[in-house]
């Protein structure tokens, strides 16, 4: 086992940035965000996960697809260039690594390939970072996840109190730590804090099969009534992945871009002539909850939360998927 | 060593409306065709993307094929297809497909087949009567329901009163809500047809499509005259954008209407969540 000096990882970052793009949490204005390092950031590697979720490297907020050119009845379409930029992910934590198989489970698989999200996630390295004090929002281990250690990653880094733990999980993780050179020393018997344990116990044993009879509930009212349809949920979340798609036409040229979307806005599924399937709050929020906790498992295999607690501690009016979980597996059908 | 050519779903081919029939006062049929031929060789039921590409994009169903082009029946309803609507035959188009299941044929090889449809609700259920009828010998007696609000209204007016009454063991029934003068046809709405005409569910499969309230109501006739929920098929609608079950939009239960529909059986429908 190997570790680098606290003072020294900035160096190792900036050895990585002379091949790919190192993304990195950094405090910016009050929060942490995964941003682009380039020497000077204040890292955030210690505290509490990051403020948003780092998909949007995978899933840009908004992305080109293609470019038009019109001129009369003619038009001609050009595809934007592929994206060949290298990535390095580092201080990633094991919920988010978690998001990542599930965004690979939609993006990936079922018959057809998203070509803009596999140029994206083929070109980056994972370096996750094990976590040491949960947060009060915290509960990734409802979902099988261990936070001292995560899955589908290349590098697994634990924080020792004058430095980190790394370990190569896989051959593209052990290049990396090649490229570290001397800036690595042998661990020796330095043992690291325990991972942290979140205090938030949340039982998820049986949620989907009660969920498959509860899509008629009154409960959807009633835990429905105070949600603003703000759409803040669905945008922090690790796992949500819904997109638009539309144009920007200037002059006769213009292009074609997707960006993200949320189920929870109700022009998400109008129609023409004004057919809405999902006309209310009460339908937009049920079909979050059931999307994360029944649908996705019963599509993948697998939950589609990952228990960042995100949507819980942004929430400005305190719906709480936990507490949704818990109701849920309470109500008599 | 040859790479691999990926090809990206999202991103569309250039086509180009070679051909425009008028249908109705709002309904046109679009035949589209690319430099290469025929966009690409979808199955009865399936669907296609289209684009005009400073205006939007939209599913439709593809509602017949020829060797060198698509067909595309679209009604005049909003942004998109109002442009289309005023566009001339040269006009340049982004197409992408085929997408959806279609129809599941194994369930119509050797059965009589009952198409009941309303309005636009013609152009999927056409591409299975076409299909039906190059395969003459595979399927057994074809019965055409269709209605429409008015004699002007009806889509596809040559297949319904010349081309698919020839066809051998075919028939042929048309109504309309509301005549007009030179109407000597039925009068009347669909279900009501339906229940009327009485067909029976003996060896049949019945394939509908049209507005939801018609789809609704035929659905009752037909279980009314005794047809099972596994003999009856219909097709769905829902706001689509990629098409391939990524966007997470089209979404019923854990199922993705663009990619594991659009078309369902009614007893699939009934195990899926009613929220279409
Ligand atoms: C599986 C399927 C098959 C269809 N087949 C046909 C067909 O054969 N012929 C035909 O005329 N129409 C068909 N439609 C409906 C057609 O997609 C809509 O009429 C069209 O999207 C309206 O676009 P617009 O821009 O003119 O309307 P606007 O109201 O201006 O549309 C705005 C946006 O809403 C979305 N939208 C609106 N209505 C619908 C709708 N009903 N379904 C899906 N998305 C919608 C579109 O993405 C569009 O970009 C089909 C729809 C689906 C889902
Ligand atoms: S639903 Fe909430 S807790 Fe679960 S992964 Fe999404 S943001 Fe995190
Ligand atoms: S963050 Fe809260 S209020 Fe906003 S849409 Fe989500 S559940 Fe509703
Ligand atoms: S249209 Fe995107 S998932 Fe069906």
């Amino acid at each position: 086992m190997v570790k680098i000096a606290k003072e020294k990882l900035p160096v190792l970052l900036q050895a990585w940035a002379a091949g790919a793009m190192v993304f990195v949490p950094q405090e910016r204005e009050g929060t942490r965000v995964f941003l682009p390092w380039n020497g000077e950031g204040k890292l955030a590697l210690g505290e509490e996960n990051t403020l948003e979720p780092p998909k949007d490297l995978f899933f840009p907020r908004t992305e080109t697809m293609y470019r038009y050119k019109v001129q009369g009845q003619d038009a001609e379409i050009t595809e934007v260039p592929s994206f060949e930029d290298k990535m390095i992910l580092v201080g990633v934590r094991s919920c988010d690594a978690r998001s990542f198989a599930l965004m690979d489970d939609v993006f990936l698989t079922k018959g057809y390939v998203d070509e803009f999200y596999r140029r994206r996630r083929e070109n980056t390295r994972v370096v996750a970072l094990a976590c040491t004090e949960a947060a009060p929002t915290c509960f990734c281990t409802a979902f099988g996840i261990d936070p001292g250690r995560a899955e589908g990653v290349d590098v697994q880094m634990r924080p020792l109190d004058d430095g980190y733990l790394l370990e190569a999980v896989t051959e593209a993780g052990q290049e990396l730590l090649n490229q570290a050179g001397s800036l690595l020393e042998e661990a020796g018997k330095a043992s690291p804090p325990g991972a942290a344990l979140p205090s938030l116990q949340v039982d998820v044993g049986g949620v989907t099969e009660k969920l498959q009879q509860m899509f008629e509930h009154p409960y959807w009212t009633e835990v429905s009534r105070k949600c603003l349809g703000c759409g803040a949920c669905t945008y922090l979340c690790p796992t949500c992945h819904c997109f638009d798609i539309q144009s920007e036409n200037l002059g006769n040229t213009g292009y074609k871009f997707r960006c993200w979307d949320s189920c929870m806005f109700s022009e998400y599924t109008r129609m023409a002539g004004g057919h809405n399937p999902r006309p209310s709050k009460k339908e937009r929020l049920r079909n979050r909850f059931l999307h994360k906790l029944q649908y996705f498992p019963e599509r993948y295999g697998k939950f589609a939360c990952v228990g960042c607690g995100r949507c819980l501690d942004r929430c400005p009016v305190n719906v709480d998927i936990t507490r949704v979980i818990r109701e849920v597996k309470e109500v008599t059908l | 060593m040859a790479v691999e050519a990926r090809v990206n779903p999202l991103v569309p081919m250039e086509g180009r409306i070679v051909k425009i029939i008028e249908e109705t006062p709002d309904v046109k049929t679009f035949h589209v065709t690319t430099e290469k031929g025929k966009p690409f060789t979808p199955m009865p039921g399936q669907l296609a993307m289209l684009s005009l590409f400073e205006v939007g994009e939209a599913m439709f169903s593809i509602t017949s094929q020829g060797p060198e082009h698509l067909e595309i029946a679209i009604k005049r309803v909003g942004m998109l297809t109002e442009a289309l609507h005023e566009a001339e035959p040269g006009q340049t188009v982004g197409i992408r497909g085929p997408y959806g299941n279609g129809f599941p044929l194994d369930m119509f090889y050797g059965k009589d087949i009952l198409f009941i449809a309303g309005g636009i609700g013609l152009a999927p259920v056409r591409s299975l009567i076409n299909y039906c009828i190059e395969h003459r010998e595979k399927f057994g007696h074809l019965w055409i329901i269709y209605g429409a609000r008015s004699p002007a209204d009806l889509c596809f007016k040559q297949d319904l009163f010349e081309n698919w009454p020839r066809v051998e063991n075919c028939r042929v029934d048309v109504t309309v809500d509301k005549g007009d003068e030179g109407w000597k046809g039925h009068e009347g709405f669909v279900p009501a047809f339906v229940e009327k005409l009485n067909p029976s569910p003996e060896g049949k499969v019945a394939v509908t499509c049209g507005p939801p309230i018609m789809i609704k109501f035929v659905l009752q006739s037909l279980e009314k005259l005794g047809f099972r929920d596994d003999q009856i098929v219909t097709t769905l609608e829902m706001r689509m954008k990629c098409g391939i079950g990524k966007c997470g939009r089209c979404n019923l239960g854990s199922r993705y209407v663009c990619l594991d529909g659009p078309v369902f059986t009614l007893a699939q429908l009934k195990e899926m969540p009613n929220e279409y």
